[in-house]
């Protein structure tokens, strides 16, 4: 195999490697980061591509196996027939008879997984963060906000260091980087790896009065920072959230969706209005937009209190207001 | 019966079989496209929580009477409640792989309504809406509008002594002709029933389908059950859907059971499977009494006219007879003098009698036989 997913077969041959590099080319970047325990390289540099011409190829992935597999008990979640070996030995770009005819792509990236009745169910790296996100402090958020697979979602992991340089893009693409050079990149990229500090909570509007739609109720007072507090407060530790959530209003977006995260997010009714667009029947109105998010997460983060019926619960009655 | 009468029956029974023949075909070849651009609902049945302000918002715009247990008492979810004259939606509790879903039922506004179909006082009208509506004016109370609905929508005023009606959701025409939503719909919280053109709708609910995999079951109940409906159901997933998908009817089936619907009413319109039938009771009502009528006048008027010539023959043949004998009798008279003529005239007339008396015999003797 000409590029290397996954170089072991054991500390032996990351040893010899090491011994048979010239002792001037061993890179810094490589030394700097954390040893993992199996013996595996901390960051391997996955190449998508292989064809020669590497056109419409995609970026490469870094991926940090420190930390992947210090989250993981057994091995076999990801190297599912027990041998720690590259992916790609199997999975082929093209699909092979040892690989089951499953493309190194969906290996990768498949979804809906049939569970194997012969040994461990295989895990792609999208289905098992997938499952993550069902988490109780994920799926929250995760219920009701989807990113949308775009361009930007594939960018998350398939991104290397800015000193790639395009000829090294180029060789990666064509599997002519040379190994030094690609575990050096690889390691760099993890190094560089610079996570978002989130937005403060102290700095958010405190209680938001939501009461364009009062009728039968009165206004609702909706502790808008309280919320956020409490969400960050459940991931403020999480490597996977911190790694994911890219920008300082990351977490704007779940009830704020479908804006560029911001700090000073439009509000619901700026999309969502009081009543049903004919052109857009499926755009919930404002008052079913605010249920939708509040129940919507709640019943994702499993919180029984308030039940969805006790209208009371988060709405004063019109009388007690005095109007 | 004799051979031509029953002739005449056969041929009458092929004249009606023609005349039906064609009427049947026509009910065949029946199709109605449905209104285009008619309004619906989807219900997502995902989305509704159970918080019966659809109950209560459409009690209150049709000014209907008070119920005696009070909107906001959600313990009547778990019984298992029918629309009725005076419940035009009920809202139900239903049970998915341990889970509780509710359902609303209200009437399903079909394409052709099959409460229209079996109305013979035209009380029903499918309206380009989408709406189908009621109007008791002509309605005689024989409630056969109940038993057609393949929903158990429509309900009755038992308690009313005097003009008792059929009572069902009215899809809020009367809103809808002011540009208003229906009072259910504009009272959901949770957007559990969205309003559209119908077409919309079905475009709509695929896309949440696709959008939220694992989430629903891959089948619009009322796109096609029961010839399509204006009121369409979207149901959640169950271990056996979840992830399937286009399952249709028969995949969908378990599901749907489980929150109180069909699917076995096919894709036909109900009215459909008796257009046939009745589509040929007023050619019979019309046609037939006119047609036996006409053709036992035509074979009692030949009767008529062949007993009048047989008189006449008759009549003729005996003044023949006699004639002839008065002629004989005057022959012998002048040849042999009158007392001769008198004993001809006698043997003669005995002769006839003797004739006559032995073919009344004969026939009296046929007519022993064919007993």
């Amino acid at each position: 195999m000409r590029h290397t997913l996954f170089p072991l077969t054991g500390l032996l041959l990351l040893l010899s490697l090491a011994c048979l590099l010239p002792a001037g080319a061993q890179a810094a970047a490589v030394d700097e980061l954390e040893a993992t325990d199996s013996g595996a390289p901390t960051a391997i540099m996955m190449l998508p591509g292989g064809d020669k011409k590497a056109a419409g190829s995609m970026k490469p992935v870094v991926f940090n196996h420190l930390i992947h597999e210090r989250k993981i008990e057994d091995c076999t979640v990801c190297h599912h027939t027990g041998d720690p070996q590259k992916c790609s030995d199997c999975h082929t770009l093209k699909g092979s008879e040892e690989g089951k005819y499953i493309t190194l792509e969906r290996a990768m990236h498949a979804t809906n997984i049939a569970p194997r009745t012969d040994g461990p169910t295989p895990q792609s790296c999208v289905s098992c963060h997938e499952q993550q996100l069902k988490r109780r402090e994920c799926a929250g958020c995760h219920s009701i906000a989807k990113p949308a697979r775009d361009d930007r979602w594939c960018g998350v992991c398939h991104s290397v260091t800015s000193s790639m340089s395009a000829q090294q893009l180029q060789q990666a693409a064509s599997g002519t980087l040379p190994d030094d050079e690609r575990d050096e990149l690889a390691a760099r990229t993890v190094l560089e790896k610079r996570y978002a500090t989130p937005l403060r909570p102290e700095l958010l509007p405190s209680r938001i009065r939501l009461d364009s739609l009062s009728d039968k109720f009165g206004p609702n007072y909706f502790n808008h920072r309280r919320h956020v507090a409490s969400l960050m407060r459940r991931i403020q530790d999480d490597k996977l959230a911190a790694a994911f959530h890219k920008d300082p209003a990351s977490l704007c977006t779940a009830c704020h969706h479908n804006s560029p995260a911001s700090a000073t997010p439009p509000s619901c009714a700026s999309c969502h209005a009081a009543r049903i667009d004919p052109a857009n029947p499926g755009t919930p109105t404002l008052k079913a937009a605010y249920h939708l998010q509040c129940m919507g997460c709640h019943d994702g983060m499993k919180v029984a209190r308030p039940l969805k019926t006790s209208c009371a619960s988060c709405h004063k009655p019109r009388t007690e207001e005095g109007q | 019966m004799n051979r031509r009468k029953f002739l005449a029956l056969l041929g009458t029974a092929g004249v009606g079989g023609a005349l039906a023949t064609p009427g049947m075909a026509a009910a065949k070849a029946h199709v109605f496209p449905g209104y285009e651009d008619s309004y619906g609902v989807l219900h997502d049945v995902t989305r509704c929580i159970g918080c019966r302000q659809c109950e209560e918002a459409c009690n209150a715009v049709n000014s209907l009477p008070q119920p005696k247990t009070a909107f906001d008492d959600l313990d009547v979810l778990g019984v298992r409640r029918r629309t009725s004259a005076y419940e035009w939606t009920v809202v139900n509790q239903y049970t998915i792989d341990d889970k509780p879903y509710f359902r609303k039922l209200q009437c399903f506004h079909c394409n052709e309504p099959a409460c229209a179909s079996a109305c013979f006082a035209k009380c029903f009208t499918k309206n380009p809406d989408g709406s189908v509506t009621y109007n008791g004016d002509q309605c005689v109370g024989c409630r056969y509008c109940m038993i057609a609905c393949p929903f158990y929508i429509p309900g009755f005023q038992y308690d009313e002594p005097f003009d008792p009606l059929v009572q069902k959701c009215t899809f809020c025409k009367p809103r809808l002709d002011k540009g208003q939503l229906p009072g259910c719909v504009e009272a959901c919280p949770m957007d559990a029933l969205t309003f559209g053109r119908r077409s919309d709708l079905i475009r709509l609910a695929r896309r949440r389908i696709e959008e939220n995999p694992g989430r629903y079951t891959d089948y619009i109940y009322g796109e096609w059950d029961a010839g399509g409906t204006a009121w369409m159901v979207l149901a959640p997933a169950s271990k056996e859907t979840a992830g399937k998908s286009d399952v249709g009817a028969a995949g969908a089936t378990d599901v749907m059971h489980a929150i109180g619907l069909d699917t076995h009413l096919g894709t036909q319109p109900m009215g459909e499977l008796t257009y046939g039938a009745l589509g040929t009771v007023p050619l019979i009502v019309a046609f037939w009494p006119i047609l036996f009528g006409g053709l036992y006048g035509i074979s009692k008027s030949r009767e008529a006219r062949n007993e009048m010539r047989n008189k006449i023959m008759r009549a003729a043949v005996r003044q023949d007879m006699a004639a002839a004998m008065d002629d004989a009798v005057r022959r012998i008279e002048q040849q042999q003098g009158p007392e001769a003529a008198e004993v001809a005239r006698q043997a003669l007339e005995d002769a006839v009698e003797e004739r006559r008396q032995a073919a009344l015999d004969a026939s009296r003797f046929a007519r022993k036989e064919d007993h």
